[in-house]
């Protein structure tokens, strides 16, 4: 008697569960991560699926895949099955920039753009006695000396690198690239003075520029910084063509349900917006920024079609 | 210091200390178990913490980290699988201690060795963090060359009989570090096309392959179906003998120093600490032939030398927002949630955090004494005696399971089963296999900081060699090659003359 009760009850449960949109979502989701864990992508993805948790009323399973500047990570992911338990919370480097210059196995079609969550510049930073102080300066600095300055960046065709090439080709500069692991990597030997020139996240030398030990003569944004006053954004440069930005998306896999994009692009926005969200992405430097499903395909696919020009004129 | 005592009151409460208390077992565990290790273990349960009081989050970080350290040794000495990368070393002389039947001798020396270690470690990052910060400042591209090169010249310890043999397995090393995307161009090497090749092979899945399988099949080969009896497997709690303890003492504070050196250096972990502290006690050692055949010198180094590196491997991060390792990252950004922004203001932001966070380190070092011991003895010793038809799969569902978890893909799985045979036939033809983990540790660390360097000296190889620290390094390396071969000629010497 039991076991038949039982066994109706788990029919009907099947029953209700197989059209499944209505009670979306229901099990678990996984969240790939396709950085190692404790860095800027990993924890934006962490804090952000702590409020889509209690949004959805489900939980979220977080599965770092690093490797590879997030190639390795995107190529596992595409392989999920879109039935919306399968996200993707990256940077838009694995998308756009890495695949320049790697011969990865996806490409923009491989995923369906759900939202952007926020984004930041990248800034290009000096010791402070470096014989420039602002954007312009600097940028004559580095032009009257070609070869003489080293910069770090956060790897090779990353789109750190990238960033400030479309700037240096722009304005016809030579200054030699020194790629290192990661932000942090750059900014110790940026502090300790084996390169000349810090490139990369804003919120990692911040500090430094607080206490005044560095200063930051651009962001490689077309608007100014509020955090980095000193800065000049590229439009008062006349670049305001060249911005680079780094932002953060969640995605699916290829072909998930229009309903399901929507219903997640509408909570990531509002997770996106709640005050304490906003509150931790301005410690890291970085504001909220929502760009939703078929808009954000169009931003992935024009930012490729840009980077795709530089990297080209690079010989990467 | 009032500081410290601020924290301490707060770290002093019922959560944090429970916290601490149960980090401290968890980790023991989690080091102890082949597969697991305690960055993994961290990353999964510190999301789940952001929500808690972060001194509780943070102890638990604290505990889980340094008992893994000492847990590793646990199965390096009982069975010859070292449960981290970190514990390979304390396999050379803890497994040949057990063979002779002095495992809980070696388990203990382990277990006071990392307590050591892990307090001596905890006071450095306590009192001389923004120092020692500073120090690691220095340290650029050519210094991480030469301290690479450095590890690399240790290889002579652990070449065993056979030097052709050892340095042919410290190339196949270096080979395998070179698979995947090269960060300096950008082209992928020795992937074949393999996207899952990309990041390289992962150290944890090739290590748990090449040490864990070999030993698992040499139990099964001995098809033992009865286990050992209660009485058989002697455990009971040996005191250290008269004047044992002293003698350890110039090996505590010899590994400390390069456990605390090493930990300071981004990027530098406690796998090179445990190696290069093992082989400085080697080097120390009047009969550097008695290790490698069960010296409790031996275990003492390596023990105290990889636990000395964690509190050191969070001062980078405090103090200067720059994270060496994973776990390091892993807390600033458990501190980036809880609102702090990482870099030398962290301590003025919140010194009762951050200097909480310290004394945990501390705390959970001391807890070592209290708990490891008893861990190792009371639980996991006991594992001996199960019989070879138990032990043996037991081992292999926990090893798939470890390695599953690190990337969640299938594939590893491929990369360690294949990684254990070629382990189990090579240790059969004699070829040691710790060089191999050592290659792929310090392989790809050589290698791009020397193209870092002469990229940043525009291809002047001298720039080497003139800077201080990287000229001090260098002369290190030809001492630590020349020592113990003058050495060896010196008691030739004597013999002949006697």
């Amino acid at each position: 008697m039991t076991f038949r009760t039982t066994f109706i009850g788990l029919t009907m449960a099947a029953a209700i569960a197989s059209p499944a949109l209505a009670e979306y979502p229901e099990r678990t989701i996984e969240l790939t991560i396709p950085a190692g864990a404790g860095g800027g992508t990993d924890t934006s993805a962490r804090k952000l699926a702590i409020l889509l948790e209690e949004m959805l009323g489900t939980s979220i399973a977080i599965l770092n895949v690093g490797g590879g500047g997030g190639s390795v990570g995107a190529s596992q992911f595409m392989q999920a099955k879109p039935d919306g338990y399968s996200l993707f919370a990256t940077w838009n480097s694995p998308l756009t920039t890495v695949p320049q210059v790697q011969n990865v196995a996806y490409s923009l079609d491989s995923f369906t753009p759900i939202a952007s969550t926020s984004e930041t510049a990248y800034t290009l930073c000096v010791k402070a006695d470096f014989p420039a102080t602002t954007g312009e300066e600097f940028l004559a600095e580095l032009e009257a000396n070609p070869g003489k300055y080293t910069y770090g960046n956060d790897g090779i065709g990353g789109t750190m690198q990238l960033a400030a090439e479309r700037i240096f080709q722009a304005r016809g500069i030579d200054a030699v690239a020194i790629p290192f692991g990661g932000a942090g990597e750059t900014l110790q030997n940026f502090l300790g003075g084996h390169v000349d020139i810090y490139g990369g996240s804003i919120s990692t030398v911040l500090p430094y520029v607080e206490n005044g030990e560095a200063k930051c003569p651009l962001v490689t944004s077309a608007a100014d910084v509020p955090a980095l006053p000193g800065a000049a954004g590229l439009e008062s440069l006349g670049l305001g063509d060249k911005e680079t930005l780094l932002w953060r998306a969640i995605l699916g896999p290829k072909g998930l349900d229009p309903e399901i994009v929507t219903m997640l692009a509408d909570t990531i926005e509002k997770a996106v917006n709640e005050p304490s969200y906003v509150e931790f992405l301005k410690t890291k430097g970085e504001v909220p920024n929502v760009v939703k499903g078929d808009a954000l395909g169009e931003r992935l696919q024009s930012e490729y079609d840009g980077l795709a020009e530089v990297s080209k004129a690079l010989g990467l | 210091m009032d500081f410290y005592l601020n924290a301490l009151g707060s770290v002093l409460s019922a959560a944090p200390l429970l916290a601490m208390v149960g980090a401290t077992l968890l980790g023991v565990f989690i080091g102890a178990l082949p597969g697991l290790n305690p960055v993994m273990a961290i990353a999964l349960l510190l999301p789940l913490t952001y929500s808690m009081d972060p001194l509780v989050a943070l102890g638990m970080v604290a505990g889980i980290y340094n008992g893994s350290m000492y847990g590793g040794a646990i199965p390096a000495i009982l069975l010859r699988i070292p449960g981290t990368p970190a514990s390979i070393a304390t396999t050379f002389d803890g497994f040949p201690m057990a063979d002779k039947g002095e495992a809980a001798k070696a388990l203990k020396i382990a277990c006071w060795s990392s307590a050591v270690g892990g307090i001596a470690s905890a006071l450095a990052l306590m009192t001389m963090g923004p120092l020692l910060a500073r120090v690691t400042l220095f340290f650029g591209p050519a210094e991480y060359f030469w301290i690479a090169i450095f590890g690399m010249a240790s290889v002579g310890v652990m070449v065993g009989s056979d030097p052709v043999k050892g340095v042919m397995a410290a190339v196949l090393g270096l080979l395998i570090g070179t698979i995947g995307i090269d960060n300096l161009s950008g082209q992928a090497r020795f992937t074949f096309d393999q996207t899952w090749l990309l990041g390289g092979l992962d150290l944890i899945v090739v290590l748990v392959g090449l040490y864990a399988l070999p030993p698992v099949l040499q139990l099964a080969e001995k098809c033992d179906l009865k286990g050992l009896s209660a009485d058989q497997l002697k455990l009971t709690n040996v005191p250290f003998a008269p004047g044992e303890k002293r003698g350890l003492i110039p090996t505590w504070l010899r590994s400390s120093g390069i456990g605390i050196g090493v930990g300071i250096l981004p990027g530098a972990g406690g796998n090179i600490a445990a190696f290069l502290s093992y082989n400085a006690a080697r080097n120390a050692s009047d009969d550097p032939d008695s290790f490698g055949r069960g010296n409790p010198q031996g275990v003492a180094a390596a023990e105290c030398g990889n636990n000395a590196d964690n509190a050191a491997s969070m001062i980078p991060a405090l103090s200067l927002g720059i994270p060496g390792n994973v776990v390091a990252a892993l807390v600033l950004s458990a501190l980036t949630i809880h609102g702090l922004q990482p870099g030398p203001q962290l301590f003025h932001q919140n010194p009762v955090l951050v200097g909480g966070f310290m004394m945990e380190m501390l705390i959970t070092s001391i807890l070592i004494f209290a708990l490891g011991g008893a861990v190792a003895t009371r639980v996991f010793a006991q594992f001996q005696r199960l019989p070879g038809v138990l032990l043996v799969p037991s081992i292999l569902i926990l090893m798939c399971v470890g390695v599953y978890v690190i990337n969640g893909r299938p594939v590893d799985l491929w990369v360690m089963l294949a990684a254990g045979i070629a382990g189990y036939f090579l240790e059969k033809v004699n070829v040691p296999l710790a060089p191999i983990i050592l290659g792929m540790i310090l392989g790809p660390m050589a290698e791009q900081s020397v193209r870092r360097a002469l990229l940043i000296s525009r291809g002047d190889a001298t720039e080497l060699l003139t800077r201080p620290i990287s000229a001090l390094l260098a002369v290190m390396t030809i001492l630590v090659i020349v020592w113990p071969v003058a050495k060896a000629m010196r008691r030739r010497k004597r013999q002949r003359q006697s």
